[in-house]
């Protein structure tokens, strides 16, 4: 093993070992300790990607396996790590934001009975999220897939006597059994048509899967690719929040507020995106799966934007920017323009993991309270919390200069470029986005920070900027915000990935942009001009005018609106659809195969009847079973003689 | 018929009659002094394959030590057999069948040219001088040894079982040490009490 | 006559074995009285010592001495260190138990000692005279241990029992061997290969000797249908002897196996693979059936012993290097499950009471969540729930069966095995999801404490990392005489 293998063992490892220490002697260390032991080792984690990081830049890209776990017949079941400019990326991301919410921990998670736990819990998340994208088969994905779902599920319910924690994980778990069973489906048709799992193997093969066919329904022949890529997006769709799937993630948020940045904004649901890239090589190939994925990307972008505008609880409408952001990911995917995707999910995770430990910041000072209506003017009470988050606002809306602005703008580009049915739909809405979300994300900021103080006179006496332990994350985490959009020369146009990501001739949306592109300033300079800029621009004036000029003019507005902004609240009925669909459904369905199928057909003939054969043979046994030595002797006696008489005889 | 053909089927008769005489015989004792006999003529029949040694051996050991002592026990016990044989007659005719049965398929096996006297000839007999005694001792002194070392061990294990299963230490016994008795000094026997006189009434 | 001096080196750890249990003997009878623990030290550094001589004397290839009786290999290496280590585990879960039970005398370990030795000789054995007297060693050391307690009406009755029933059975495979002595005029059992390879005698008389060979191995194996006395002694005899009884002599019937069927009468194959099949299928029925109805822990393990035989059976029948090695995997994995699941019902049995009912496992959960984890484990090998290694044993053999082309055996035994599962899971819910009937305290010795966790947790390590012990069963049976 060389010195490189060893450093990428260490990666995943590292936070696995803390995770055990924390959650196996947790109780022993006590809290101080495993909250040292857990950042300690997630720190050898970030220097360990950080190193790999640096390797991959020299462009030294490894691809092996560590362990086979098994072999069944002529396929192997093995561990092994693809460590390439994409993986890289990913782990420093993962292990970064990860290390920044290990440490915001100590302050928000203080004094909780289950502070051990919890670190143990988001480790062990870390580990199985680096498991996840550092794979170089389809087994090891679907693990590190199942493992972060698990922790998510685990964290969600993390307060488990709270009757709504429970009920938003139980939602979690079965929204994401959803898209895992199509993801399941698409690596089963991956494993039958390619006879293996390891991604090489399965890429090298793709041009030759792509002229093949396959028939689903009897009559109508499909091309063998398209089934595979879409069930693998029914597997994001999933694990990414996109509709009509999205709807365990705004609920998610009953978790503590550092694992709705870690999990449910930054890290575990930017997986779907993240497989889609990896798996470019297939999905390039099929069109019809891109513009699937181009029309859901563009309805979740602008569809869960609208959704946030209304709502009033801090982390719902940053939970539904989320998704709307996620949204703006898979419609990069849609248009080919990988790249840009991922650029947007590394932005992404640095802003929003800002405005997510902010609203956790505003909520310890508020005493968890998370009502929007009961704040205001917290300014200048908290000044780090106001101005980091002031900035992941702007990065968020887009405004030339942070992040946002830079990855938004390539992805909308790129769009512009794409030519595939669905397009013009998702240039749609994603331009339209724009000025939604520059509304709502200023809506939130004015609403928080500025104007008059809404609440009551016991909390305004305690409120109090938060300990350095969770101002020190957030203002890391905001320099990110601003510094990561300039990297959008090498990362975009620089060829940066690499073989990393596989773009057909055909579909080549950035290298269109690259002949146009002439440097950060110029593009900078270009968007004053564009379309994009003002709908931000527009967005921030009309909250400024909203919320902080005319604060009756809401008001007004929603009883003008009346059944419009119903919809928008209850989120266009999709839970009580689902609800009444599917719960509903099921358990007629459940109380029919019950009667009729359980009690008579399985309990009355199967189980019973079974049960009652199986008993009956059983009781039959202890009869030979009589205790009496010449019984024995003459059954030993009796099969002697029927072999011999076998044996001769037959 | 040869002298030797007749004695051959007269101990032959004799041990399979005395040997199911052992297992049919109403009284335990009949049983063992008939298994006696079922010896004896074993004993007999090696004689006449000329392994002497073998049939002394028998004799001497099996019928000399082992029945004697099997016959105590008997004695000793006094077993209602009557008791333990019921329910023999119920099960006997199946037993009986299969038995036959049994007896049948194996007579089929043995009868069969390959223990039939052109593959299997009698071995040619030694002269006066020969001893078989001597080597069978020489082959269990050197081939044989390892099997013969283990029996040992075998033999070993039975005496440790034996002891550790028949050897009891009980505690809380009377019967009285005569060496410590002995031993005994005269301030372990006596003890001086002095005690405050008591007032008479 | 010439006659070489044999060479003695290969069988150090038997001689080294035997100067050792005589001195245990000695020794207990000098200083028993006033140190107890002396005969249990001295049989724990006796098995020390034996690992040592059998990893310092293992060469590479196949010898013989002792003029052919005697072979050493890698099988009988390996096998040999897996004996060893067994014993030494069942010495430390049974001293708490023996002692307060009061058999911690030196009876006890000399006898365990004898039957390792015993175990030892038929795994080295090339010559049938050698793997009978092993097996009798073995055997008559068994049956004293299990009527060591004598104030047991059940120990006496189980003894009695296994006694004549073995007695019986030992007939049975004399009587096959001198059938084959008969066919061949050979007892070595390399020699027997070359004399039946040429064919030139009675196909019956094989047929026959094999018939009662295979009999008298499916006694000690405890294969349906005879197995009747597992159960019986399972339950009569204390904890500690069926964990003795249960364990280690299994490797030593593998190895018996292998010597005999796979070497011996490998080219009869095409006969004793139909036998084994019927004798697997019905231990596997029996088995996993019958252990549906007990009541009593040590007779439902019996049980399941028996339907775990069918399995190993599934892996010899096969009659291919591939198929030894999935078998002595399987035993391997056997052994190792059921170590811990005994080691577990003494750890809650305590004095005057035996923890051998399914009810007396109520709610282990509440009184110790540690054990009841282990025990968790142990049941989901036994039952084969992955990722517990016990799932790889019965893959690798039904892979072994497949690959012979029997597809119906075994869809049959994974079909007898699903029915297995319901009773290892009644014990897991007993633990689980039942009040707890007892509140007594669990207070293992250290060593007991450390060593049955290893014990559950390896279960688990093996499931992860199934492919050492594997390979090294392979590497048994490739550098093996066979």
């Amino acid at each position: 093993m060389t010195e490189m293998q060893k450093l990428y063992l260490l990666v995943p490892l590292a936070p696995l070992a803390g995770a055990l220490i924390a959650g196996l002697f947790g109780r022993l260390i006590g809290p101080a300790w495993s909250h040292r032991a857990t950042i300690a080792l997630m720190l050898v984690c970030v220097a360990a990607s950080v190193t790999v990081f640096m390797d991959v830049l020299k462009g030294n890209v490894y691809n092996g396996t560590v362990y086979t776990w098994m072999t069944s017949g002529d396929t192997r079941f093995e561990v092994g790590f693809l460590i390439d400019q994409l993986t890289a990326t990913m782990m420093v991301v993962v292990s970064f934001v990860s290390l920044m919410v290990h440490i915001y921990t100590i302050g928000y998670m203080h004094g909780d009975p289950g502070y051990q736990r919890f670190f143990s819990y988001i480790s062990l998340f870390t580990f199985s999220m680096l498991m996840l994208v550092m794979s170089n088969n389809f087994l090891q994905l679907f693990f590190g897939w199942e493992a972060v779902g698990l922790v998510s599920y685990l964290l969600i319910g993390f307060w488990y006597t709270r009757p709504t924690a429970i009920y938003a994980n139980l939602k979690a778990f079965l929204v994401n059994r959803v898209g895992d069973f199509g993801f399941l489906l698409g690596i089963g048709l991956v494993l039958t048509y390619f006879g293996t799992l390891d991604y090489a193997a399965v890429f090298a093969q793709a041009p030759q899967a792509a002229a093949q066919t396959i028939e689903i329904i009897p009559g109508s022949r499909w091309e063998l690719l398209s089934p595979i890529c879409i069930l693998l997006f029914v597997g994001a769709m999933g694990k990414s929040a996109q509709f009509p799937l999205h709807v365990w993630l705004p609920d998610s948020m009953e978790g503590p507020t550092p694992i709705s940045a870690l999990i449910h904004a930054a890290t575990m649901v930017t997986a779907g995106i993240f497989m889609v890239a990896r798996m470019s090589p297939l999905f390039e190939l099929s069109e019809a799966a891109l513009s699937v994925i181009l029309v859901i990307g563009g309805i979740t972008t602008l569809f869960m934007a609208l959704v946030a505008v209304v709502q009033n609880d801090i982390k719902r409408v940053v939970a539904y920017s989320t998704l709307s952001q996620l949204g703006y990911m898979t419609v990069a995917l849609g248009a080919s323009a990988y790249s840009a995707g991922i650029f947007h999910l590394m932005t992404h995770a640095f802003f929003k993991a800002v405005l997510f430990l902010g609203a956790g910041s505003v909520i310890i000072a508020m005493h968890h309270e998370q009502d929007m209506r009961k704040m205001g003017g917290l300014k200048k009470y908290m000044p780090v919390t106001y101005w980091t988050m002031f900035i992941a606002a702007l990065a968020s809306a887009g405004v030339p200069g942070f992040s946002g602005f830079f990855s938004k703008d390539a992805i909308i580009e790129a769009v512009h470029f794409a030519t595939l049915p669905g397009a013009g739909f998702a240039y749609f809405c994603a331009v339209t986005t724009v000025f939604v979300t520059a509304f709502y994300t200023f809506r939130l900021l004015f609403m928080t920070f500025h104007g008059k103080p809404r609440m009551d006179h016991h909390t305004e006496e305690h409120l109090h900027e938060s300990p350095w332990v969770v101002t020190l994350p957030l203002v890391i985490l905001a320099t990110a915000s601003i510094g990561a959009g300039w990297l959008i020369e090498p990362m975009l146009f620089g060829g940066y990935f690499g073989n990393a990501i596989h773009i057909l001739p055909q579909h080549e949306a950035i290298a269109k942009m690259a002949a146009e592109f002439h440097g950060i300033g110029g593009m900078m300079a270009h968007a004053f001009t564009t379309l994009p800029f003002w709908f931000s621009a527009g967005g921030i004036f009309a909250a400024w005018y909203l919320y902080m000029v005319r604060t009756n003019l809401p008001a007004r507005i929603r009883q003008a609106a009346g059944p419009l902004y119903t919809i928008l609240d209850r989120k266009y009925f999709i839970d009580e659809l689902y609800s009444w669909l599917f719960a509903g459904g099921a358990l007629a369905v459940g109380r029919g195969l019950w009667k009729y199928g359980d009690v008579i057909v399985i309990d009355g003939f199967f189980v019973n009847g079974s049960a009652r054969v199986v008993a009956a043979t059983a009781m039959l046994m202890r009869r030979f079973q009589s205790g009496y030595i010449y019984h024995y002797a003459f059954t030993m006696i009796v099969g002697v003689f029927v072999l011999m008489s076998v044996w001769l005889f037959v | 018929m040869s002298f030797e053909d007749i004695i051959f089927y007269f101990f032959s008769a004799v041990l399979v009659s005395s040997a199911l005489g052992v297992i049919t015989a109403r009284n335990p004792v009949h049983s063992a002094l008939l298994l006696v006999l079922a010896f004896f003529t074993s004993a007999g029949l090696w004689l006449l394959l000329e392994a002497e040694f073998l049939a002394i051996t028998l004799v001497l050991v099996y019928v000399g030590a082992v029945m004697v002592l099997f016959l105590f026990v008997v004695m000793m016990l006094d077993i209602n057999l009557d008791q333990l044989r019921e329910g023999f007659w119920k099960w006997f005719p199946f037993g009986a069948f299969l038995a036959l049965l049994m007896a049948g398929e194996m007579a089929m096996v043995l009868m069969g040219k390959q223990f039939g006297a052109d593959e299997m000839p009698a071995p040619p007999s030694r002269g006066a001088d020969y001893s078989n005694t001597k080597e069978l001792g020489r082959l269990i002194y050197t081939e044989y040894v390892y099997a013969f070392e283990l029996a040992a061990v075998i033999l070993l294990v039975a005496i440790v079982a034996a002891i550790a299963l028949t050897l009891r230490r009980r505690t809380g016994i009377k019967s009285p040490d005569v060496a410590q008795q002995v031993a005994v000094k005269r301030k372990d026997r006596v003890r001086m009490v002095s005690m405050p006189s008591e007032k008479k009434e | 006559m010439n006659f070489l001096q044999p060479d003695f080196a290969p069988a150090y750890p038997e001689i080294f074995l035997l100067l050792m249990v005589c001195v245990v003997l000695l020794a207990d009878l000098a200083w028993g009285e006033e140190k107890p623990h002396l005969a249990y030290l001295l049989s724990q550094f006796a098995l020390l010592g034996c690992v040592l001589i059998t990893f310092a004397t293992s060469a590479p290839g196949v010898v013989y001495t002792f003029s052919g009786m005697f072979v050493d290999d890698a099988l009988a290496d390996i096998l040999k260190m897996m004996v060893y280590v067994t014993v030494s585990v069942v010495l430390v879960y049974s001293r708490t138990y023996i002692s307060t039970r009061g058999m911690l005398n030196g009876e006890f370990f000399s006898l365990a000692l004898f039957a390792t030795l015993g175990m030892m000789v038929m795994i080295s054995a090339s010559h049938f005279l050698t793997l009978y007297l092993g097996l009798e060693l073995l055997s008559l050391s068994l049956y004293a241990m299990v009527a060591l307690r004598r104030d047991s009406v059940g120990a006496t009755e189980a003894a009695i029992k296994f006694f004549v029933l073995g007695a019986l059975a030992s007939g049975f495979l004399l009587y096959g061997m001198s059938m084959i002595y008969g066919a061949t005029g050979s007892l070595n059992i390399a020699r027997v290969t070359e004399v039946i390879q040429t064919g030139a005698m009675s196909h019956t008389v094989l047929v026959v000797g094999v018939v009662f060979i295979v009999a008298g191995i499916s006694f000690k194996l405890s294969a349906a249908p005879f197995h009747m006395w597992a159960p019986d002694v399972y339950e009569g005899a204390s904890t500690a002897v069926v964990l003795f009884i249960g364990s280690a002599p299994k490797l030593a019937a593998f190895g018996f196996i292998m010597r005999l069927l796979a070497e011996g009468l490998g080219s009869m194959v095409a006969d004793w693979q139909g036998m084994l099949i019927i004798l697997a299928v019905m231990s596997m029925l029996i088995g996993n059936i019958a252990a549906i109805a007990q009541t009593n822990i040590k007779r439902m393990l019996a049980y399941s012993t028996i339907s775990h035989m069918g399995f190993v059976l599934l892996g010899v029948l096969s009659g291919d290097g591939n198929g030894y090695s999935s078998s002595m995997f399987y035993v391997v994995v056997y052994v190792l499950m059921t170590l811990g699941t005994f080691g577990m019902i003494m750890l809650l049995s305590r004095a005057g009471f035996e923890a051998d009912k399914l009810e007396d496992f109520k709610g282990l959960n509440r009184r110790n969540p540690w054990y009841a984890f282990i025990m968790l484990l142990l049941m989901f090998s036994m039952a084969g729930i992955p990722p517990t290694v016990g799932i790889y044993a019965k893959l690798s053999v039904l892979q072994a069966v497949l690959n012979a082309g029997y597809i119906w055996l075994a869809v049959v035994a994974v079909l007898l095995s699903l029915i297995g599962v319901f009773y290892y899971l009644r014990i897991v819910k007993l633990m689980y999801f039942d009040e707890p009937e007892t509140d007594a305290l669990i207070l293992p010795q250290g060593d007991v404490k450390l060593l049955l966790s290893a014990n559950g947790l390896a279960v688990l390590a093996f499931g992860f990392f199934p492919q050492a012990l594997m390979a090294w069963c392979a590497y048994a049976i490739r550098h093996s005489s066979i």
